[in-house]
């Protein structure tokens, strides 16, 4: 009688076996749906869904990046909660983190992509160089832009983490030297999930990958496909400086006396208002702290071309007339909601604007 | 001159009473009502809650602590409670550094975390069934 192939352990017998019980499935899952905001009482569902799913294949391919998005989430590799992504995936290639190299990485590769056929998961960090066919940047002879296409046949999803694989990022900002594209410039027949930043927040790939293995569903996705549940609002929405905003108190530089007292970052350049992330309730290393809590504005890094918008210490609204129409929009429907911030805004844009022609006129 | 620390110059979040945590405790008082009427409840998802410290500090003090208390060590240190409403209960999960990683108030007999899994019961069991076997009995004096 023909032998029924055996069937890979589930997640709960695998990590059963290594003395992890079902309490810590359904304690990362109470943390997921807090970091995801799903549906109260979703974390029974998810701790179930996790424990009856297999090991999900990964094929983690770096492009042109910093080794930032892999550094960010990695930080949390320590015996904890928040490690267990790792032990849920089963990370079948990448360069920074693989023991083996050459040959055998590329090797490794190929494997993971036969024996999963259909079901492995591609997660991709940096752009895709494509001018002059892809030439500037190449990974054991192949180009990326080939090695993309070629491991993306065959998957399941792609995940393009962080600003540079989402949008281009760095790399593409202006002149664009190399061609860079994000990856669904290239990718179209795939379902894709951006998760953006410079880096991503951990929590948001974590999430998005366990949510992926337990309901075998996308997480809902905005208009960019960012999953809603860690882009859904602005950082303006949830900063806890926007009582400051809504009552018209700026600081205006970096040591004055508003800065000192916590005021709102505005008008030294604060991208908050149009930038769409989840740095003002996760934070950062830990839940420590976040950029506007340490001091400085949001630079606005998980929304496309934010490295060409104008300038990082330009206040919001003199960099309108550079930005589409959708980002302007927010911008001013952010500014509206404040009379008072609104009015001290637009009385710190024209003194900017004075300030500007003067500094223009002296040059002439 | 006046000197400053660094620390001094991070502005931190500004400490004030929102009035959530009275919505919250009257929420948590709708929900005890409905499980005592019969019906279950979800519970109280605290993490992403716009609180500020002092609205959860004093959250935590209305609801206050009864006679249970429980520390669970799995992925990590959690926390559960009674608060002094029975079948109220508090439930803090810990992350990396001691953080606070997620935290809810579940109604009912006891929150899920503190029962044991089926799963994980016939996996004691079986343990439980080859330690009585009588050739891992001898297994230490073996040689
Ligand atoms: S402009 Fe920036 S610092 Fe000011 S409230 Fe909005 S996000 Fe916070």
């Amino acid at each position: 009688m023909p032998q029924e192939p055996k069937l890979a352990p589930t997640l709960g017998e695998l990590l059963q076996e290594r003395g992890v019980s079902r309490r810590a499935f359904l304690k990362y899952a109470s943390y997921l749906s807090a970091v995801m905001a799903l549906p109260a009482g979703s974390a029974t569902a998810l701790a179930e869904g996790l424990a009856n799913a297999r090991r999900q294949s990964v094929i983690w391919l770096s492009f042109q990046e910093c080794t930032g998005c892999t550094e960010s989430l990695t930080r949390s590799f320590s015996p904890t909660l928040e490690s267990l992504i790792f032990d849920l995936i089963s990370l079948d290639y990448h360069h920074t983190l693989q023991a083996a190299s050459g040959e055998a990485a590329e090797k490794a590769r190929e494997a993971a992509m036969a024996e999963n056929k259909g079901k492995y998961v591609v997660v991709v960090d940096g752009a895709v160089p494509t001018k002059d066919g892809g030439l500037y940047s190449t990974i054991a002879g192949v180009s990326n832009l080939d090695m993309l296409k070629a491991t993306a046949k065959d998957a399941l999803a792609v995940i393009a983490v962080g600003t540079c694989a989402a949008f281009g990022g760095i790399p593409k900002a202006r002149p664009n030297p190399t061609g860079a594209a994000a990856i669904d410039e290239i990718i179209t027949d795939k379902p894709i999930i951006n998760i953006p930043g410079c880096p991503p927040i951990p929590e948001a790939m974590a999430g998005v990958v366990s949510y992926l293995v337990s309901f075998g569903k996308l997480p809902e996705l905005d208009h960019l496909r960012r999953p809603k549940a860690f882009f859904g609002e602005t950082i303006h929405d949830r900063c806890y400086r926007r009582p400051f905003y809504e009552r018209g108190l700026f600081a205006e530089g970096f040591d004055d006396a508003g800065a000192r007292q916590g005021w709102c970052l505005y008008k030294v350049g604060c991208k908050g208002p149009v930038t769409y992330n989840a740095c003002a309730t996760l934070k950062w290393n830990g839940g420590v702290s976040f950029p506007i809590q340490s001091g400085h504005g949001c630079l606005g890094c998980s929304e496309p071309d934010f490295w060409d918008q104008g300038g990082f210490y330009r206040p919001l609204s003199t960099n309108l007339r550079e930005m589409g129409p959708a980002l302007a929009g927010a911008a001013l429907a952010g500014a509206a909601l404040g009379a008072g911030a609104a009015w001290a805004s637009r009385r710190h844009q024209e003194s900017y604007q004075r300030d500007q022609s003067a500094a223009e006129g002296d040059k002439k | 001159m006046m000197t400053q620390t660094l620390h001094a110059s991070i502005p931190q979040e500004p400490p004030r009473l929102t009035g959530m945590s009275d919505a919250v405790f009257a929420e948590v008082a709708a929900r005890l009502a409905e499980v005592v009427a019969g019906a279950s409840a979800p519970p109280i998802e605290l993490t992403a809650m716009p609180l500020t410290s002092e609205d959860r500090a004093d959250l935590e003090q209305r609801l206050g602590r009864g006679e249970v208390f429980a520390t669970i060590e799995s992925a990590g240190r959690s926390e559960v409670w009674e608060t002094q409403f029975s079948g109220v209960w508090f439930v803090r999960h810990f992350g990396e550094n001691d953080r606070t990683a997620s935290e809810c108030i579940e109604f009912g007999a006891a929150p899920a975390i503190l029962f044991s899994h089926r799963a994980d019961m016939a996996a004691a069991a079986r343990r439980l069934a080859t330690a009585l076997q009588p050739a891992n009995a001898h297994e230490t004096t073996d040689h």
